[in-house]
C-alpha cells in the first residue's frame, strides 16, 4: 500500500467542510454512513470521543413529560435485552434506566467507599476483567489517539503541542486565505506543499508524498495509517476543509492555490519533526524503549495528562517517586470504586435476583445500550403519534384562488398553515431549488452562486441583467464599493490600523453607537444611502452559435484594446485589431505590423488564442436553457408536487432567505437546498419559464394544461421576519393586479400571525415587532431558530398534514404517488435532492446538540472569522465545524430535540422500495441514518423500516 | 542586626518549609499556617522595632525567593502554592520600609487567606487542594472561578487590587539601587507568572469530564465576598498611601 493509499483509506473519517460563506449543513459522520447507524455511532465515539446520544437525564425528563411512551421504551429495551439474554429482567432494566442510571457516575464516590464493605468476589472479578494488570495494553490504550509530541508532552511536561499546532494553523490559515488579509502569502500558486517548502526553507526535491515518507521514516512510525488518522483528528475542521477543496475541482481558490490532504500531512509531520528533533526522545523507537523501561511512571503521567488522576495522586506524584505504590493505590481505588458502583446500584434494585457479578454485566450492558434505546423510543413515540394523525381522513374541497409553493424547509410550516387559514389558498412544498439547479451570476456581482444542493452540479448558467436605466446605480455603487474596499484594506492591513483608529476611527463610531442605541433608525439611514438596484430579468434562453461567437470575439477584442491602450505605443484601428484577433485565434495571415513580444503577450499572458476561444464558447454555451430543458424543469416541478391540473389563478413560488447582522453563520439560515444561498433566483427563473406560452404549449402535450390566465408569481419569504415580498408583478394586467393585491394582503396578514406564533419560542423577543429588531441587532447571536427543532420529513399530499400543527419541525414535500411512474422517478428525485439535504441538516443538528464541543462550533461569543472560510476560537484553533451552541441550545438546555429524520412517505411500499434502490441515498436509508415510515394507503398498512426490515406498525381501516 | 535576623526568618526569607516537607513533620496546610503565623509575628515585631533592611539579608531572602519561585512553578497544590508565594515575596517585605512592608504583608496575607479557603473548597469537593485535574472551573463553577480569579489577579499585581498599589507604594518609598531593580523586577514578574499559570490551568481551559464539579456553598460565597470587600478597602488604603 502506498503512502497515498494509506491516507485515502482514512480520509473519509472527517467530513467535508464547506466555506462558511455558503454554509452547507452536513452529517459530521458522513464517512461512516456505510455502517448501520448504531454501529457507526459506537465506532465514531471510539475515534472522536465525546457523546453520541444525550445524557439519560434528558431522556428521562422527556419520559416524564410523556414524550417517550412507556410501551415504546419497554419494546426497545426488550429488544436489547434479548440480544444479551437478559429478557427476563425487563422491569428491573427499566427501573435501572429510570432511577439508577442518572446516579451511575455519582455512585463512584470516595466518601461512600469509606463506609461500605467491598464484595471480594466482585472485586476479584472486576480486577481480572480490567486492563490494569497488563501495563503494555494499558499504555497502548492510553496512547491510542496521541501523536509523538503529545506523548512527549505528557511524559516530560513539555509544551510542544501548543507550538506545533500554532505553527500549523498559522501557515494553513495564511495559505488558505480567501482575501481576508491585504497581505497575502506569496507564491501560493505553486501549491500548498511547494509554498510550504519556501516558507520553511525545506530542501526536498520530491513531492509531498515522498516528504511524508521521509519524515515518517525519521519518526519511525510503525502503523502509518493509524498515525495519519491520529494527525488528521488533531485539527479535523481544517482537515475537512482541505479535503473539501481538494475534491472540488470547481472551487476557484483551489484552482488558484492548490492544496491536498497529503500536503497538509507533510506540513503537520514537518513541524512535528522540527520540534521533536531537539528532544532526547524524538522517535517512536526511543519512545517505546523509554515507556517499556518506565511503564509505571508512563501510565501515571499519561493518566495525569488526561485528567484521570485525582488530586491525592497528583500530590503523591509531586511528593515522592515511589510510582509503583502510587499506581497500585490508584488501581485498588479504581476497582474498589467500580465495585462500589455496582454494589450501590444493585442495592437500589432489591427485587433483582442476580449475583453481583451478573449484575455488573447487566449494568454494563444497559449503560452501553441505553442511549440508543432512549433515542429509538423517543422516535417511535413520535412515529406512532404522527402516523395516527396522518391517517385521520381530512379533505379540502374549496377551489383555491392562489397556490403557494414553498421550500420544504421546516420554517415554511407555520407560514403555510397561516396562509391556508387566511383564505382560499393551497400550499405545496418542494426542494428550495425547485429541481432547477443553476449557476447564478447576480447583476453587478463578479462571482457565480451554485443554487442547488451540494451534491448536484448545475449545468446551466443564468445571468441577471438590468432592464431599466442604471447609470445612477452604477455610479453610487462604484462609490460605495471603493469606500468599502479602502476601509476594509485599511482595517485588514497589519500596519494601517495604528494610524487609522485615530484618523478615521470615529466614522465607525457612527455605526457602532447607532446600531447599539438606535438600531432601527440607523438601519433606515444606511438603507436610504444604498443604491437602489434596477429592475432585472434573467438570461433563460440559450444563445445561438453566432451570438456566442460574437460575444467571445467582443470579449477578446475588448481585452486587446485595453492592453494596447495601457501597454503599447502602437496605434491600431478596429479593423486592424480584428485582423490581429483572427490571426491569434484562427491562425489567419497576419496583415498588420506588430512586435513578436506583444503578440506573444496576447497569446500567453492574456489568453487570446484558439484554446481560450473554445473555452469561452463552451462557457457561454452553458448560459440559459434549451426549450426542452425549460419544459422539463417546469414539468418536473409540477409533477413532483402533484400540481398537474386545476390550476388556481395565481401560482406563487416562494423562495426563502434570512436576514441578520454580524453573523458569520448567516448562510446557514438561508436555503440548504440552494447551497446555503437565498433561493429567489430559482423561483424567479422558474416563474419566468412557466409563464412562457411556448413552454405551456409543450406541457399540453404532456397532459399538463396550464390555462392562459394562470400566472406564476415569484416571491421571497424572509424567514427571520416571515415577511413575503413579491417580484415581477409588473407583468400583471390591471385586473390581475387588483386580484393579486388581495392575495398580497392575505399573505401579509398570514405573515403577522406567523410572527405571533414564532415569537413565543424565541428568547429575548416579546412582540412580533421584536423579530424585525433581531435582523438588525449586531449583538444578536440567535436571529431566528433556523432549522433547530427539525424532526422529520413528510412526502405526500398536503391534505394529510394540513390539520396538524408542527411548530416548524417538519420538512414537508408535496408528492402524489399516483402521478409517479413505475420506476418511481419522482420519488427518486425527492430522495436524491431534498432527502439528502434533509438528512445532512438533521444529523448536523443532532450531533451539534449531543456534543457541541466535538461536533459543533462552540459558542459564537468566542468566534473570529478566519481567512473568510470559517470561524475559530481566539487567534488560533481548529476550524469550527458544525453549528454554534446558540443555534441548538438555550440557557444550557437543548432546544433542538435530537432524533433521526422521521421520514414519512405516503406511497405504496413497492414505489418506495424502487426509489430507495435507484437513489443515491440508498446507503443511509438502509443503514437507518433516517427512520423511514411508509404510509401505504392502497395496501392499508403503515410500515417502519427498522433492524433491516419493513415492519407493519399499523393496519388502516 | 539581631532584629534583621529575626525578621529574615519571620518574613519567610529562609525556606524553612523544605525541612517540614522533607521530614513530613508538618502537613502542607500546617506549614502554611506556621508561615502565616510567623509573618504576623514579623509584622508585629517590625511595627514595634525600627530596623533598616541590610543588603546581605535581602540577598539571602532573594535567593530563597528564587528557590520558592521554582517550587511554586512545580507545584499544583494550592496550600503549597500559598506558602511558596509568601516566601517568594519575602525580599520585598524585607526590603520595604516598616510601614510599607506591614501594609504589603497584610494585603498579601489577605489574598493568601482567600486562596487558602479556595484550597479548602478544592480539598472538600475534589479530594485534595491539587488543581492539576480540576480545569475550566470558570465555566462549570462560576462563583469559585470568579473568586479565584480575583485572588489570582490580586496576586498578579493588577490594579486596583491592593497588592499592586501597596507594592508600588513599597517600591516608591525605598531607595533605588542595583538590588532594588533586581528584586522589584523578579517579584513583579514572578507574582504575575505564578498567578497566570494557575489561572491557565484551573480557571480557564476545558472542564475535565472525569471530575464532578460542585460550586461554592452559600456560606463560602459570603466568606469570599467578605474577603473581597476587605481587599477593596485595603485598595482604598493603598491608594491613599500612594497619594500621600
Amino acid at each position: 500500500m502506498s503512502i497515498q493509499e494509506k491516507l485515502n483509506a482514512i480520509k473519509d473519517t472527517v467530513p467535508h467542510y464547506w466555506p462558511i460563506g455558503a454554509f452547507i449543513h452536513h452529517n459530521p459522520l458522513k464517512g461512516f454512513e456505510h455502517l448501520n447507524f448504531k454501529e457507526a455511532l459506537d465506532k465514531a465515539q471510539s475515534i472522536f470521543g465525546g457523546k453520541v446520544y444525550m445524557d439519560s437525564d434528558y431522556y428521562i425528563a422527556l419520559y416524564h413529560e410523556g414524550k417517550i411512551k412507556s410501551e415504546q421504551l419497554e419494546k426497545n429495551l426488550l429488544n436489547s435485552l434479548k440480544e444479551s439474554s437478559f429478557e427476563d429482567y425487563t422491569n428491573q432494566a427499566k427501573t435501572f434506566m429510570l432511577e439508577v442510571s442518572p446516579l451511575w457516575n455519582s455512585l463512584r464516590n470516595y466518601e461512600e467507599l469509606k463506609i461500605n464493605v467491598i464484595d471480594e468476589a466482585l472485586h476479584t472479578y472486576l480486577e481480572e476483567k480490567s486492563i490494569y494488570q497488563n501495563k503494555e495494553a494499558w499504555i497502548e490504550k492510553l496512547t491510542k489517539s496521541m501523536t509523538l509530541y503529545e506523548i512527549h508532552d505528557a511524559l516530560f511536561d513539555t509544551t510542544e503541542k501548543e507550538l506545533i499546532e500554532k505553527d500549523i494553523i498559522e501557515f494553513i490559515a495564511r495559505f488558505l486565505d480567501d482575501a481576508q488579509t491585504t497581505l497575502s502569502m506569496s507564491d501560493r500558486e505553486l501549491g500548498m506543499f511547494n509554498t510550504f517548502k519556501l516558507y520553511e526553507d525545506i530542501n526536498h526535491t520530491g513531492d509531498a508524498e515522498s516528504y511524508v515518507q521521509e519524515v515518517l521514516n525519521k519518526l519511525k512510525v510503525i502503523d502509518i495509517e493509524k498515525y495519519f488518522l491520529t494527525h488528521i483528528l488533531k485539527l479535523h475542521g481544517w482537515a475537512g476543509f482541505i479535503k473539501y477543496r481538494s475534491e472540488d475541482e470547481n472551487y476557484y481558490s483551489q484552482q488558484q492555490h492548490p492544496s491536498s490532504l497529503m500536503d497538509y500531512m507533510a506540513i503537520r509531520l514537518h513541524f512535528e519533526l522540527k520540534y521533536m528533533k531537539h528532544e532526547k526522545i524524538n522517535n517512536f523507537n526511543t519512545l517505546q524503549s523509554y515507556m517499556q523501561e518506565n511503564s509505571t511512571y508512563t501510565i501515571l503521567k499519561l493518566l495525569q495528562s488526561k485528567g484521570k488522576l485525582t488530586g491525592a495522586y497528583n500530590d503523591a506524584m509531586e511528593e515522592h517517586s515511589d510510582y509503583e505504590r502510587i499506581l497500585a493505590a490508584y488501581v485498588t481505588d479504581e476497582i474498589n470504586l467500580n465495585s462500589l458502583q455496582v454494589q450501590l446500584a444493585k442495592n437500589a434494585l432489591p427485587s433483582l435476583d442476580m449475583s453481583l457479578i451478573e449484575f455488573s454485566n447487566f449494568a454494563q450492558m444497559l449503560k452501553k445500550e441505553e442511549g440508543f434505546v432512549w433515542l429509538k423510543s423517543l422516535e417511535d413515540t413520535y412515529i406512532i403519534n404522527y402516523v395516527d394523525e396522518f391517517t385521520t381522513p381530512h379533505s379540502y374541497d374549496e377551489k383555491p384562488i392562489a397556490s403557494a409553493v414553498f421550500c420544504l424547509d421546516v420554517r415554511s410550516e407555520v407560514i403555510r398553515r397561516k396562509i391556508e387559514s387566511a383564505g382560499a389558498y393551497s400550499t405545496f412544498g418542494a426542494g428550495g431549488f425547485l429541481g432547477l439547479p443553476i449557476s447564478f451570476v447576480e447583476f453587478d456581482k463578479p462571482n457565480t452562486l451554485s443554487l442547488a444542493p451540494a451534491v448536484i452540479r448545475p449545468n446551466n448558467i443564468v445571468f441577471e441583467i438590468p432592464i431599466e436605466e442604471h447609470e445612477e446605480y452604477n455610479s453610487k455603487r462604484g462609490v460605495t464599493k471603493t469606500t468599502k474596499k479602502v476601509l476594509s484594506d485599511l482595517k485588514n492591513n497589519p500596519y494601517t490600523p495604528y494610524i487609522m483608529v485615530e484618523a478615521i476611527g470615529w466614522i465607525f463610531g457612527i455605526k457602532l453607537f447607532g446600531k447599539t442605541f438606535f438600531p432601527k433608525k440607523t438601519e433606515k439611514l444606511f438603507y436610504s444611502m444604498k443604491p437602489k438596484k434596477p429592475k432585472t430579468t434573467y438570461t433563460l434562453d440559450k444563445l445561438t452559435n453566432s451570438e456566442i461567437e460574437k460575444y467571445v470575439q467582443k470579449l477578446h477584442i475588448s481585452i486587446m484594446n485595453e492592453v494596447l491602450v495601457t501597454q503599447s505605443d502602437a496605434i491600431f484601428n478596429d479593423a486592424q485589431i480584428t485582423i490581429l484577433w483572427e490571426h491569434l485565434v484562427f491562425d489567419k495571415k497576419l496583415g498588420v505590423k506588430i512586435s513578436t513580444e506583444l503578440l506573444n503577450k496576447f497569446k500567453h499572458a492574456y489568453h487570446i488564442n484558439a484554446e481560450d476561444y473554445q473555452l469561452q464558447k463552451e462557457k457561454l454555451a452553458l448560459v440559459g436553457f434549451t426549450p426542452d430543458e425549460q419544459v422539463m424543469y417546469v414539468e418536473n416541478l409540477l409533477k413532483m408536487i402533484g400540481l398537474v391540473k386545476d390550476f388556481p389563478k395565481f401560482v406563487t413560488i416562494v423562495g426563502h432567505g434570512s436576514l441578520s447582522d454580524n453573523n458569520p453563520f448567516e448562510s446557514a439560515l438561508d436555503c440548504g437546498a440552494c447551497g446555503g444561498s437565498i433561493s429567489l433566483p430559482n423561483t424567479r427563473a422558474l416563474c419566468m419559464i412557466a409563464n412562457k406560452q411556448e413552454v405551456r404549449d409543450a406541457l399540453k402535450a404532456k397532459d399538463i394544461v396550464i390555462p392562459d390566465n394562470v400566472k406564476f408569481m415569484p416571491a421571497l419569504h424572509t424567514t427571520t421576519t416571515d415577511e413575503i415580498t413579491f417580484y415581477d408583478t409588473d407583468g400583471l394586467s390591471s385586473e390581475e393586479a387588483t386580484l393579486f393585491s388581495q392575495v398580497q394582503r392575505d399573505f401579509k396578514e398570514a405573515s403577522l400571525h406567523s410572527r405571533e406564533e414564532r415569537v413565543k419560542v424565541l428568547p429575548n423577543a416579546n412582540t412580533p415587532e421584536d423579530l424585525f429588531l433581531k435582523t438588525m441587532d449586531w449583538t444578536e447571536p440567535r436571529p431566528e431558530w433556523g432549522l433547530a427543532g427539525n424532526m422529520g420529513v413528510f412526502a405526500g399530499p398536503r391534505d394529510s398534514t394540513r390539520h396538524i400543527t408542527f411548530n416548524n419541525r417538519l420538512f414537508m414535500h408535496s408528492y402524489d404517488w399516483t402521478i409517479d411512474n413505475d420506476n418511481a422517478d419522482i420519488l427518486t428525485r425527492i430522495f436524491d435532492g431534498p432527502l439528502v439535504v434533509g438528512e445532512w441538516i438533521n444529523l448536523e443538528h443532532y450531533f451539534s446538540t449531543v456534543d457541541n464541543k466535538v461536533y459543533g462550533a462552540g459558542s459564537k461569543v468566542y468566534h473570529n472569522v478566519v481567512s473568510k472560510i470559517g470561524v475559530y476560537n481566539g487567534n488560533y484553533s481548529d476550524l469550527k465545524i458544525g453549528l454554534p451552541t446558540q443555534s441548538v441550545i438555550t440557557e444550557g438546555e437543548a432546544y433542538h430535540e435530537p432524533v433521526r429524520l422521521l421520514t414519512y412517505m405516503e406511497a405504496p411500499l413497492d414505489t418506495v422500495a424502487k426509489a430507495v434502490e435507484n437513489s443515491i441515498a440508498k446507503d443511509f436509508i438502509l443503514n437507518e441514518w433516517i427512520r423511514p415510515i411508509i404510509i401505504d394507503k392502497a395496501a392499508k398498512k403503515v410500515y417502519s423500516y427498522e433492524y433491516g426490515e419493513f415492519i407493519v406498525i399499523k393496519e388502516l381501516d | 542586626m539581631l532584629i534583621n535576623v529575626i525578621l529574615l526568618f519571620l518574613f519567610a526569607g529562609v525556606p524553612y518549609y523544605v525541612y517540614f516537607e522533607r521530614t513530613k513533620k508538618l502537613e502542607k496546610e500546617k506549614i502554611l499556617f506556621l508561615s502565616i503565623f510567623l509573618l504576623v509575628c514579623g509584622i508585629v515585631i517590625a511595627s514595634i522595632f525600627t530596623h533598616e533592611a541590610s543588603v546581605p539579608f535581602v540577598i539571602i531572602a532573594f535567593l530563597s525567593s528564587l528557590f520558592s519561585l521554582y517550587k511554586a512553578n512545580k507545584t499544583t497544590n494550592l496550600y503549597k502554592l500559598s506558602y511558596y508565594v509568601l516566601f517568594f515575596n519575602a525580599p520585598a517585605l524585607i526590603m520595604f520600609k516598616s510601614h510599607q512592608s506591614v501594609l504589603y504583608a497584610l494585603s498579601l496575607l489577605l489574598t493568601l487567606f482567600g486562596l487558602y479557603f479556595i484550597a479548602k473548597y478544592y480539598e472538600r469537593n475534589y479530594g485534595s487542594a491539587n488543581y492539576q485535574s480540576v480545569s475550566g472551573i470558570t465555566l462549570v463553577t462560576p462563583y469559585a472561578g470568579l473568586f479565584l480569579t480575583i485572588y489570582l489577579t490580586t496576586l498578579a499585581l493588577y490594579p486596583p487590587f491592593p497588592n499592586a498599589l501597596l507594592f508600588l507604594n513599597g517600591i516608591l518609598s525605598t531607595q533605588t539601587d542595583f538590588m532594588w531593580y533586581f528584586v522589584v523586577i523578579v517579584i513583579f514578574f514572578g507574582n504575575f507568572l505564578i498567578a497566570m499559570k494557575v489561572m491557565a490551568k484551573t480557571v480557564f481551559g476545558k472542564p475535565n469530564e472525569n471530575v464532578h464539579y460542585i460550586d461554592l456553598s452559600n456560606r463560602e460565597k459570603k466568606l469570599h465576598l467578605g474577603i473581597v470587600i476587605v481587599l477593596l478597602l485595603l485598595s482604598v488604603v493603598g491608594l491613599k498611601e500612594l497619594l500621600t
